[in-house]
């Protein structure tokens, strides 16, 4: 079937080839490493310091005192006073704030005699999740702020101890916990989750050209006139990619530990061999790309699209694989990111290893085998039309 | 600028846009990113919480207890039921199976009637930072809310209104998206992604054709000039994608998702066409640098992921670290997604959004002189 040799020979060919386009070659290792470190620090899901403007209209003591509450958290970014809501809504419009809290005439009044005053907030709704995160800050400051009021309320008007006041007012407190990633810090999540991004967009691209590369010279023809077979000439394709994908997984694992200091708890063995096939799976989706098309456009294009976008909304990376819609769930089970996200976070936060995550392997090798058969069905020893 | 000049572009327009249309899986793969993508984009990724999957470990049983977990209801949580001991909250913690535990410890409901502060422990996944964030606000919104119930009903007060005691109402207005539908977010980001990678990666591509078949030479021996030969390439891609972004709006965004364009069309296409020309400068740039297609995909990728991601879309520019955010400033998808966000979701016209179109076109005219300065200096070697 395959001869070895043969396959030997190919891998070294195509070393070589890669390895004389110093470009090529010193970008293949650039180019994740610059990808990891960009967008790990880029990339945040902390959202804080939102720009906030303040219309206060009843410009008393109680109505500074409850402004202060929001001035001084670090959620929030106070940009100033307005002295009308008609002066903060090109402020919105132009997003250069992201809320407006408005403070009526009578609040300190109502305040005083004991009544509900309202307040109200203005928020951009364009950016949906930062909208309802900021709407969670807003409830949760102005809450404290109730609980401090009823608080001396009651002890002025009940004479209870601050004690049995307390017990009142929230008898039921809630103790959170942040399992694998105490700090609810996104750099761990987002720092290991993105080694899948990066390092199935780079190994894709990298072997998708090598069969282009061959095209582009005419070289391939010699392939064709051969008696190479189509499986071997695929392996011999795949193999030197594989190497060059595998060192720069190792070096984004390690940035992880070391740049964005993230916790290593599950079992090196399985990251080790997971790793190893997901760039081969990778790898040969690239290969199974450019035996698709004819034009390199194309081939460059789907092959960089069509990995990217996958990579970023349905890995489970930007949001959870649950939540997704039906399609969409579908469309993340179709590709090898999500299982290897689910390894990499498992590994890395989790503490987990083999008796948990064996069966992410498997597809993974599945995935693997069957884009590698794809690409040799698709590979065809004959000049196209 | 004689009819002879003009007459020369409009022919090599024409060449363009034929040679795009001969290659079909190229056209497909374009109708497919501005309709398929966009629809599932719009259609799948969400930044809510829904059906978050919730156990408990209810060491009280009670009513109380009962209620209390009443509380987590669909859509954001789904309660899948009691899980019996820690070690089975851990095990299905870390297989992923739940988001999170609460666990109700014993004498709960007693403590309550006696007055005596209690607490309930939660543990929650939070290796996803959008669902921990998310799901920790929720539950503890819930809390808040119990205890406010049940303050009322140990003072004996039907409603808040009636009750003489001090207290703030937060009345929150969403504006611009008042039921929060994050399908309209996404749909026209993932629209937008599309067309910067459109944009960047055509021009650059139609560019290095030229070169790799070596119809450039050709080229550079007709009487035309550099920027003759570019500004063709330029319009065929600004005509393709402009189609694109129509087809975008009109067969998916706004009858699918139903979001309400509030602006005014041609100010959108204007803005649209200037970030192409912007996007199509840094095309030229990075083809005239790339020998082959090669290296055009490896510098298009280290451009646009950057470019993509840093713009604003994704992480807020104000939580970004003070280093990057210079960065946000250069980078010309942070103005069209303010521009473009703002005229379809806010209706804001051009005497809101001129400093931003502005500064757009000075990006892009640097980058396009840039460009047509290289492939000028490429045809003197």
């Amino acid at each position: 079937m395959m001869n070895l040799h043969t396959v030997k020979t190919l891998a070294y060919k195509e070393w070589l080839e890669i390895w004389r386009d110093r470009v090529y070659f010193s970008m293949a290792f650039i180019f994740p490493v610059v990808m990891m470190l960009v967008l790990g620090f880029g990339l945040s899901f902390d959202v804080e310091k939102m720009p906030f403007v303040i219309v206060d209209y009843d410009n008393s003591d109680e109505s500074r005192e409850y402004s202060y509450k929001f001035t001084s958290s670090r959620y929030f970014d106070y940009k100033g006073h307005a002295r009308s809501t008609k002066e903060t809504e090109t402020l919105v419009a132009k997003a250069d704030i992201r809320f407006v809290l408005v403070i009526p005439p009578e609040f300190s009044q109502k305040i005083k005699r004991g009544q509900r005053a309202q307040i109200q907030a203005l928020i951009d709704g364009m950016f949906t999740y930062r909208a309802s995160m900021v709407s969670g800050y807003l409830a949760a400051i102005n809450g404290h702020y109730n609980a401090q009021l009823m608080r001396s309320w009651a002890m002025k008007n009940s004479g209870m101890t601050e004690h049995e006041v307390q017990a009142m007012l929230s008898p039921v407190s809630l103790e959170t916990r942040y399992l694998y990633n105490n700090e609810l810090k996104s750099i761990w999540s987002t720092g290991t989750g993105l080694i899948i991004l990066v390092m199935l967009v780079s190994p894709a691209m990298l072997a998708a050209l090598g069969v282009v590369r061959e095209k582009e010279t005419g070289s391939i023809f010699n392939i064709y006139a051969s008696t190479v077979s189509r499986a071997e000439f695929i392996t011999g394709k795949l193999l030197p990619y594989v190497l060059i994908s595998y060192i720069n997984i190792s070096i984004l694992c390690l940035l992880a530990l070391w740049i964005f200091e993230a916790p290593f708890k599950g079992e090196l063995s399985l990251l080790l061999v997971a790793n190893l096939f997901y760039v081969a799976s990778a790898a040969a989706i690239g290969i199974l790309v450019s035996t698709f098309v004819k034009s390199q456009a194309a081939a460059a294009l789907i092959s960089m699209l069509g990995t990217m976008i996958p990579g970023i909304m349905y890995s489970g990376l930007m949001m959870p694989v649950e939540s997704m819609s039906a399609e969409a769930v579908v469309e993340a089970h179709a590709f090898p990111a999500m299982y290897q996200l689910e390894i990499i976070w498992g590994a890395f936060l989790k503490g987990q290893g083999w008796s948990e995550l064996w069966f992410n392997i498997l597809i993974l090798f599945g995935f693997v085998l069957l884009f590698w058969s794809l690409a040799i069905l698709r590979f065809h020893k004959r000049v196209d039309e | 600028m004689s009819i002879l000049w003009w007459r020369r572009i409009f022919a090599l327009t024409q060449k363009e846009l034929l040679q795009f249309s001969r290659d079909l899986i190229l056209v497909l793969a374009t109708l497919y990113f501005f309709t398929g993508e966009v629809f599932i984009g719009g259609k799948g990724v969400s930044f809510d919480l829904i059906n978050a999957p919730m156990g408990y470990m209810d060491h009280d049983q009670s009513l109380s207890s009962r209620e209390w977990l009443n509380k987590l209801r669909q859509p954001y949580f789904d309660m899948k039921g009691q899980v019996t001991d820690e070690k089975q909250a851990q095990y299905l913690l870390d297989e992923g199976l739940l988001l999170g535990v609460l666990d109700i410890p014993e004498n709960f409901e007693r403590n309550l009637l006696n007055g005596v502060s209690t607490s309930i422990g939660f543990q929650l996944d939070a290796s996803n930072v959008i669902l921990g964030n998310l799901a920790d606000s929720y539950v503890g919104l819930a809390n808040a809310h119990s205890n406010q119930e049940w303050m009322l009903s140990r003072l004996k007060v039907v409603s808040p209104d009636q009750m003489q005691v001090p207290a703030i109402e937060a009345r929150q207005i969403i504006l611009y998206n008042p039921d929060g539908k994050s399908s309209w977010f996404m749909s026209i980001s993932e629209m937008m992604t599309v067309l910067s990678m459109l944009s960047l990666f055509l021009t650059a591509a139609i560019l290095v054709k030229e070169k790799e078949r070596g119809t450039i030479e050709q080229l550079s021996i007709a009487p035309l000039t550099p920027f003759q030969i570019l500004l063709p390439k330029i319009l065929a891609v600004q005509m393709i994608l402009l189609s694109g972004i129509a087809m975008s709006l009109f067969l998916i965004v706004i009858p699918v998702f139903e979001v309400p364009f509030q602006g005014e069309y041609w100010l959108f296409f204007l803005v649209s066409a200037v970030y192409i020309y912007a996007m199509s400068g840094l095309g030229i740039f990075i083809a005239t640098i790339s020998k082959n297609l090669a290296q055009v995909m490896i510098v298009s990728i280290l451009l646009i992921m950057p470019i993509v991601l840093l713009s604003g879309a994704f992480t807020p520019p104000e939580a970004m670290p003070e280093w990057e955010q210079p960065l946000i400033q250069l980078s010309p998808l942070y103005y069209y997604i303010n521009m473009g966000f703002g005229i379809i979701l806010k209706g804001n016209d051009l005497s809101l959004i001129w400093q931003d179109l502005l500064s757009l076109f000075a990006i892009g005219s640097v980058l396009f002189l840039f460009g047509i300065w290289l492939f000028h200096r490429q045809f003197e070697r």
